[in-house]
């Protein structure tokens, strides 16, 4: 090997090395670079506004900042939905004598039913008066996408909508927390 | 840096190095040193992504199971992502986007993006008779019924119910129950085209093949489904338009339908699903009130109504008859958390069109009470028919004779999705054939 061909064997592995070094360099600072997601995520790809049962539009936006508990049911359902009010009752009582406010999210499977006098008059019978619970209706489409966004499977035969207990947990910041169902019983684990 | 991290770069600083030897010999250097950065900045890349999927693993170990689609999406969203350059990042921000937006078009579409979702229910049953064949005891497959029915628009809807049910004779028979696509104009109006049950009275149309569905163990026997010896039509075919109006303090409900005028073959109503070759029709309609605010509410959960049909039977004797059925009928349902109460009554006036002008007058109902219960749901129910043995649309039929039965059952939800059922009851036929029985049976019903 002559002089010429030795420095331009030092020069490339030169090179070489100089890259490498800015690779990992770029590498290891990706941690900083990347600014973290957006945490109330879920929230916001869900249909934003839906009305209430005092005919009010309320927006999920306004919720956060406290734990929210998304659940399904429809009026005129009498098997399964009782069920799932019975549970979100318990989950109200717990967090009560933790001293932990929440958010509570009936959203109606049924809306050409379940209108605000519907909801109303479901709300007065089963004396769940709490300010804090909201019963809701939107359009159709809006139904099934924040049913399909929460992993809600229904399906309907004439009157029945066929479903099963589902309680979605979301943090104060609007993100995912889990799930309590048939299976999964343990809401507290998700707080 | 994390071990797993170091490690990663190390190799990577391997493998680069490796490409490097590899690459001394050629003679574009610049050439050299370009491929040398794809070829790093793709195991940049895949260290990354393997990276991203450890931690996502990690970190949604406890919920991943309990999560919906679309939550994974965003929890692999959440996951910090290391990079290494702003590219990767543009890519993985791209990627992330795509996911996104196929996990919200999916749930929009409400399929998961699985195709359509298959249902169903199914039964098996244990008494000192069946059900609904009384000359049969001991074990048996009540049905599976499988439904379908896959979302095809904003506003097309269609229905399928395929049941396999078990004869006397042992031979499992497949039986398309309902086919019905429809349009949806709004919440007010829906008109279907298929084969449909026929909307008279109440219990018909709110309760379908799976026996899940109902608080009893069994339809009330007049109106069983053809195949099982029930005597009214339960299913047309032909179409049906349906639909709700929301008045201040309730609901009105109408149903208005024609289509294939049944016959009666071998002893049991036909709906003549394939179309018929000798004309004869069958129309009617049901106007119902759901009460709601009206009253305080007092009266929420309950609804009246009022049913009425006109069928042309044919049947399949050597020469073939047609009876003009005319059949009317009122009824009540009172469905709330703690009660389910359904009443039923009719009466037919029934006209042999090639014999005898005068019409021949027959009656049947039911009264079914119903205590939802913490723990179960009793139940007594009252059915009485007195069906004219001199009109040719009973008098065919095998099940066409007159008979009461009184019955008290009780159902246990296990969990939401299955039924055990029990039932005593006791059944007279007072014509034709007098015979009396006493049922004791046991049904274990589920849905999935």
């Amino acid at each position: 090997m002559n002089v010429t061909a030795a420095l331009e064997f030092i020069r490339v592995r030169a090179w070489r090395a100089l890259f490498l070094v800015w690779a990992l360099h770029l590498s290891g600072g990706a941690y900083a670079q990347i600014a973290p997601p957006d945490p109330g995520a879920l929230l916001s790809r869900l249909p934003p506004s839906w009305r209430d049962d005092n005919g009010e539009i309320l927006s999920f936006s306004s919720l956060l900042g406290q734990p929210i508990f998304i659940t399904m049911a429809y009026t005129s359902c009498h098997r399964t939905c009782p069920t799932t009010i019975s549970r979100l009752t318990e989950i109200q009582r717990d967090l009560d004598i933790r001293g932990i406010p929440a958010q509570f999210l009936i959203v109606s499977y049924d809306p050409s039913n379940d209108n605000p006098a519907a909801w109303r008059r479901y709300r007065a019978g089963h004396g769940l008066v709490r300010s804090n619970w909201h019963f809701l209706s939107g359009t159709s489409r809006d139904t099934e996408r924040l049913a399909g966004l929460l992993g809600f499977d229904y399906w309907r035969d004439g009157e029945h909508v066929m479903h099963d207990l589902r309680i979605v947990a979301l943090g104060g910041d609007g993100a995912w927390r889990g799930v309590v169902d048939s299976a999964h019983t343990d809401w507290q684990g998700l707080m | 840096m994390r071990p797993g991290r170091a490690a990663a770069s190390a190799a990577c600083l391997l493998g680069a190095y490796c490409l490097c030897q590899a690459a001394s010999g050629a003679d574009n250097q610049e050439d050299r040193v370009t491929v040398l950065e794809e070829k790093l900045e793709r195991s940049l890349n895949l260290i990354e992504q393997l990276n991203i999927r450890v931690q996502e693993l990690e970190s949604q170990l406890s919920n991943a199971k309990t999560a919906p689609p679309a939550a994974r999406a965003e929890a692999a969203a959440t996951v910090p992502a290391p990079a290494s350059a702003a590219q990767t990042q543009t890519r993985l921000e791209n990627v992330e986007q795509q996911l996104t937006q196929l996990a919200d078009t999916n749930a929009a579409r409400g399929g998961g993006g699985i195709g359509v979702p298959l249902h169903g229910f199914a039964d098996v049953g244990i008494g000192n008779h069946t059900a609904n064949q009384p000359g049969l005891k001991g074990a048996n497959l009540g049905g599976l019924d499988i439904f379908l029915n896959p979302q095809l628009g904003e506003h097309t809807r269609s229905l399928f119910e395929l049941v396999f049910e078990v004869s006397s004779q042992g031979q499992v028979l497949p039986d398309l129950e309902r086919a019905q696509i429809g349009y949806q104009f709004s919440d007010a109006a829906t008109i279907w085209v298929g084969r449909f049950h026929t909307p008279f009275g109440y219990y018909n149309t709110a309760f379908h093949h799976g026996q899940e569905i109902a608080t009893s163990l069994r339809r009330p026997r007049f109106i069983l489904f053809e195949d099982q010896g029930g005597v009214m039509p339960a299913h047309t075919v032909g179409a049906w338009l349906t639909g709700a109006d929301h008045l201040p303090e309730g609901k009105l409900t109408y149903d208005v339908f024609f289509g294939n005028g049944q016959g009666i073959s071998a002893g049991l109503v036909d709906p003549r699903s394939s179309g018929v070759a000798n004309g004869g029709s069958t129309y009617g309609g049901n106007v119902g009130y759901v009460f709601g605010d009206m009253l305080h509410g007092l009266l929420s959960g309950l609804k009246v109504g009022v049913s009425a049909f006109r069928a042309h039977i044919t049947d399949d004797r050597q020469i073939a008859g047609v009876t003009r059925v005319d059949n009317a009928g009122v009824y009540f349902a009172y469905d709330t958390d703690r009660f389910e109460h359904i009443g039923e009554y009719y009466r037919f006036k029934d006209r042999d069109l090639h014999g005898a002008g005068f019409g021949q007058r027959s009656s049947a109902g039911f009264l079914q009470l119903a205590w939802r219960l913490p723990f179960a749901t009793p139940y007594v129910r009252y059915e009485r028919a007195a069906f004219s043995q001199n009109d040719n649309y009973f008098s065919l039929q095998v099940d066409g004779m007159s008979y009461y039965r009184a019955a008290m059952g009780l159902r246990f939800d296990l969990d939401l999705r299955s039924a055990l059922k029990f039932e005593f009851a006791r059944t007279k036929n007072t014509d034709r054939v007098i015979s009396s029985w006493t049922d004791a049976m046991l049904d274990y019903a589920i849905r999935f």
